[in-house]
């Protein structure tokens, strides 16, 4: 697998329009849907189309920071919604005083937060814990989460929608700051950490190093556990948040509903997004135009008419069509 | 294979088809001993929200009154579920099993397999295929409400309220469930008869409100000239008033929303004056199920079809009927 180590920039050195394609076939596929829509679309120059696009993808895109992290070590998640319904199950039971009675509606909303965030990243953490100490597969080990994950967050509400309203706990999901949407800052920040880190830092590339070859990392010195446990931690920790928002725009919690399908959709992202499936090279500004993309063509084929079954069998031939551009720059 | 063979092969499945329909049709309805408490089993099609919860509650509830014995199973959103719940149900040897379909078609084959074991099935709220599926020689009887109706009563009051000047956009719910369809058909009749009225786009939102919000967003983006949201239930319906004032619309004044069920948060929104109005679809089916059971073992022949009463509720009567909402 050295062929496709850690350096992109190596691809790009002998220019021919192939590698033009492969390298910039996302971008250009972002750019070839919003000219579509200039075109076909009515209404589509406003602001509350950018709002309306950027507030529905941005779930999938915090989830898929943490996606694009543990799919760079060689890794899969498939926990994430589950822990996202964890997540958004538990907040509402503290701040409804369903479960813990705080009086101060602040520091109850607080907790809340925290507890719910913190408990999926302990979630994430265990998945860690269960694939470098007993060597599980990482696609049994989410698995096993991914099933009983929802069950413990339907255990704890009973199955019950949680509904509520509560503009303290809600700015996450429906306030601006600046005029952008929290959650839409929530989703620019992360993603901004999250390719620094990749970037920059000593732990991105530990992570490559792992996704590349994890036995000359780990001979290299590498901690090669625990930098999985932090992976695995931190898509907990992503995922979480992601519950909360989700729980906030519709103001109510459903644990059978809330996640379903968005490790999915994480995947696709960062499977279109650029990020190689086999660990070692990873893009998370590719993970947020990878979601784009998908969220694009959902909207495009809604506004259009086109029924909403039609546009998953368009998301799969994406997918497909970016698992062949990798191919192709492979060779 | 030429086509002689062809057509003699497909002749042949016919007859043997034919065949066992005619003996399907000889053995008749299973029958339901007299007895003084039943085990039951329910299968319910998904928990994820309010009236389905109402639903649930009420057949527990009744059940426990008569001291009947339930099984419950809740197959999740998934028909392939259902009928394996369905069987593990005839498998557990119950005395009736009552059913919630999915949807039209591929529940069929679990209304099949309990008459071929000799149980009573009797399906409630939802409807299957009537072409596949009989009342009264498959399945015991339907109870339910009449979803046409419902869709009907929709339009015809959208029609009184707009004044017959409205541009639609209409939220289906589950592909190919009954309710859906039948609500489409009877609301799209009664505006179709008025000129002025138009439904610019009609997509699914999947019964559910965070389904229901993005389709809403994404719609009233692309038709920022809609004047009527009409949803196929109320849990979209509220989607679809968080889509309006995330869009910085006023519900209820630059666009009227619309729907069906009529559950406690609909009620709320009526009073707030974010909804028009919500036709009922009753989800209390415990008793009215469990008595055509009884009635049914005495001996009684029972209608195909038996149609709940279904209220309105509007601005006029939301306050006072919020008390027994759920």
């Amino acid at each position: 697998m050295s062929d496709v180590a850690t350096d992109t920039h190596k691809l790009a050195k002998s220019f021919d329009a192939t590698q033009f394609l492969t390298k910039y076939s996302t971008v250009l596929a972002l750019l070839a849907l919003v000219i579509f829509n200039l075109i076909f679309t009515k209404h589509f120059i406003s602001v509350q189309t950018l709002n309306v696009n950027l507030t529905q993808v941005a779930t999938i895109v915090i989830v898929g920071v943490g996606m694009t992290l543990v799919i760079a070590t060689g890794g899969i998640d498939l926990s994430v919604g589950s822990m996202m319904a964890i997540s958004g199950a538990i907040a509402p039971l503290i701040f409804l005083g369903t479960a813990v009675h705080i009086s101060e509606i602040h520091l109850s909303v607080a907790v809340a937060m925290i507890v719910a965030v913190t408990t999926a990243g302990a979630f994430g953490w265990f998945n860690g814990w269960l694939i470098t100490h007993f060597r599980i597969q990482p696609i049994i080990a989410t698995l096993v989460l991914f099933i009983a994950g929802r069950g413990i967050a339907q255990v704890s509400t009973n199955g019950n929608l949680q509904p509520f309203k509560l503009g303290e706990f809600q700015w996450i999901g429906l306030g601006r700051w600046l005029g952008v949407p929290v959650q839409v800052v929530i989703m620019i920040a992360l993603v901004a950490i999250a390719a620094w880190v990749l970037r920059r830092s000593l732990f991105g590339r530990q992570i490559l190093a792992i996704g590349g070859n994890e036995q000359a990392a780990r001979l290299s010195g590498i901690p090669v556990a625990r930098v999985k446990r932090w992976v695995y931690c931190i898509s907990g920790l992503c995922s979480g948040i992601a519950g909360l928002v989700v729980i906030a725009i519709n103001s109510s919690s459903d644990a059978n509903l809330v996640g379903l399908g968005m490790e999915l959709d994480a995947i696709a992202a960062v499977a279109v997004g650029g990020t190689l499936l086999s660990g070692g090279r990873a893009t998370v500004t590719g993970t947020l135009v990878g979601a784009l993309i998908i969220q694009l063509v959902r909207y495009t084929l809604l506004s259009n008419g086109v029924p909403d079954d039609v546009a998953k069998l368009v998301k799969a031939a994406l997918i497909v069509l970016a698992v062949w551009l990798q191919r192709q720059s492979r060779a | 294979m030429t086509l002689i063979n062809r057509r003699a092969a497909l002749l042949m499945t016919v007859g043997i088809v034919g065949a066992f329909a005619a003996t399907a049709l000889a053995d008749g309805l299973p029958k339901l001993a007299v007895k003084k408490t039943y085990k039951v089993g329910f299968a319910q099609t998904e928990s994820n929200n309010p009236w389905r919860l109402a639903q649930t509650a009420s057949m527990k509830a009744e059940a426990e009154k008569l001291g009947w014995q339930l099984v419950y199973t809740d197959a999740a959103g998934s028909a392939a579920k259902q009928v394996a719940d369905v069987n593990s149900m005839i498998a557990q040897g119950v005395d009736a099993i009552f059913l919630s379909p999915r949807e039209e078609k591929p529940l069929i084959p679990a209304v099949m397999a309990a008459k071929k074991a000799g149980i009573p099935l009797f399906l409630i709220d939802r409807n299957v295929d009537a072409n596949l599926a009989k009342g009264g020689t498959d399945y015991v009887t339907f109870i339910g409400s009449d979803f046409l109706k419902e869709g009907t009563t929709a339009g015809e009051n959208l029609v009184k309220l707009t004044g017959g000047k409205a541009i639609i956009l209409e939220l289906e719910g589950s592909t190919g469930s009954s309710p859906a369809n039948d609500r489409k058909k009877g609301f799209d009749a009664v505006i179709a008869k008025n000129p002025d009225m138009k439904i610019v786009a009609s997509q699914t939102g999947d019964f559910n409100r965070d389904k229901g919000r993005q389709v809403a967003e994404a719609l009233l983006q692309a038709h920022p000239e809609a004047t009527v949201i009409y949803a196929h239930n109320d849990e979209m319906a509220i989607g679809a008033i968080s889509a309006l004032e995330a869009a910085g619309k006023v519900p209820g004044k630059d666009v009227t929303v619309v729907s069906i069920d009529g559950e406690k948060d609909a009620l709320q929104a009526i009073i707030d004056g974010k909804m028009a109005f919500s036709v009922e679809c009753n989800p209390k089916f415990g008793p009215a199920a469990y008595a055509a059971a009884m009635a049914y073992a005495k001996g009684d022949t029972l209608p195909p079809t038996m149609t709940n009463t279904d209220r309105f509720f509007d601005k006029s009567n939301a306050k006072d009927s919020m008390a027994d909402s759920y």
